[in-house]
């Protein structure tokens, strides 16, 4: 495999990996360990559950690779097998799978998203407010923004259909339309 | 009566914002967007609030830091796993994947070039201009946070050793991505708002640059 100067797409990656190739797969990792990582973080409010959950995927690409049919690009794949895994480990921990740093991230009750952006500068303030959308809405935003997911691979991910997806994502921006509103921000840069 | 039904055409077309914004709109949908931005005095605005939601989601994901041993905990696991074991490399997929890096044209070699990139922010690793080919990849804490910044894209044969060498002789730097649809983050180093439409406007004119739209300018 000359990865340097013939890079493998991830589908041929996929094909090797299932043909036994653990290098195949450590490259894969690579590439994607860090999107899936943040994708569980993000549904489960929990780092230490994305480092397991990650794992989990990965290892399952590795037994399931044969399976893969192409259907779908590998990263949306991978999502779709984090998304899974990540509701059953929320299902089996409803208690106390929240670490003292994952507690300390999450914004406390004392302040309203909108007060709490209202501290912050505006970019600080985004941010904070896409964090504390609604699941279901962050959860669109994310794949379409920081994922480069298309409508119709997020409803593949989230297995909802297609204008569901685009009914979140309308409530997701007017939430964040109207928070940015309330906390004194216009809604483009300045 | 359902929610989406109650859309607007505006806010039907402004749900798609996301999807113009990352690349995946097309056929009758893309040019609905398209032909709205040309057309509708307000669809700027609608988009500058798009780019601004974008990059808050960009930082709110990029706040969340990877172990940096992911990989080595990972291939422990992968290890007790069963399968035909295979022979061992003389020379890292990492390193062998880094050396070709800076030839690799982008288009062609997106997803190793997005990889490598992210892995070595994920590292913590910095490489500093010295030879003129390379990418500085400044940290992505608080205070890269906190830098003038564009977002860029780059034409699929642009070569990564023009772009370290774009970036580098205007002291900008890559602090995040590339997204799915390849867009960097790339900080400007800046203070005045003169310097730094001079900068924006010498990566827009590079020629292998593809779009560039500003994130955070610095105060006139």
């Amino acid at each position: 495999m000359n990865i340097a100067s013939d890079p493998l797409s991830d589908r041929e990656l996929v094909g090797r990996v299932a043909n036994g190739d653990r290098a195949a797969l450590r490259l894969l990792f690579t590439r994607h360990h860090a999107r899936v990582y943040r994708f569980v973080a993000r549904q489960t409010g929990s780092e230490a559950v994305a480092d397991d959950v990650a794992n989990e995927v990965f290892l399952e690409l590795w037994r399931q690779a044969p399976q893969f049919e192409g259907r779908s690009e590998v990263s949306t794949w991978l999502l779709g097998i984090a998304r899974f895994k990540a509701l059953s480990q929320l299902r089996k921990r409803k208690e106390d799978w929240l670490d003292d740093d994952d507690a300390a991230a999450v914004p406390d009750d004392a302040d309203t998203p909108e007060v709490a952006a209202m501290k912050q500068d505006k970019g600080a303030a985004l941010r904070r407010l896409v964090d504390a959308l609604a699941e279901e809405h962050r959860t669109v935003v994310d794949l379409a923004y920081y994922h480069g997911k298309s409508v119709t691979e997020i409803g593949d991910i989230l297995d909802i259909p297609v204008a569901t997806v685009k009914t979140r994502m309308f409530y997701a921006r007017k939430k964040l339309g109207e928070a940015l509103k309330a906390a004194g921000y216009d809604r483009g840069w300045p | 009566m359902s929610a989406a039904e109650k859309m607007t055409r505006r806010d039907e077309i402004e749900t798609l914002l996301p999807f113009y914004l990352n690349g995946t709109l097309e056929g009758a949908e893309l040019a609905t967007v398209e032909d709205w931005l040309a057309t509708d005095p307000a669809a700027p605005a609608a988009l500058e609030a798009a780019e601004a939601e974008f990059s808050g989601a960009l930082a709110a994901n990029e706040a969340i830091r990877p172990p940096a041993d992911a990989l080595s905990r990972f291939s422990r696991l992968l290890e007790a796993e069963a399968g035909p074991v295979r022979e061992p490399r003389a020379q890292s997929l990492l390193s062998r994947a880094w050396q070709g890096f800076m030839g690799l044209p982008v288009g062609v070699a997106w997803a190793a070039a997005a990889a490598l990139l992210a892995f070595v922010v994920v590292q913590g690793a910095m490489q500093r201009p010295g030879t003129g080919n390379d990418v500085e990849i400044a940290g992505t804490g608080e205070d890269a946070a906190k830098l003038p910044f564009v977002l860029v894209t780059f034409k699929p044969d642009a070569k990564m050793s023009d772009i370290a060498a774009l970036l580098g002789d205007n002291g900008a730097s890559i602090i995040g991505g590339p997204t799915a649809s390849g867009v960097f983050r790339v900080a400007i180093a800046a203070d005045k708002a003169a310097d730094f439409d001079r900068i924006v406007a010498a990566i827009s004119a590079a020629p292998f640059a593809d779009t560039v739209t500003v994130g955070r300018k610095p105060a006139e």
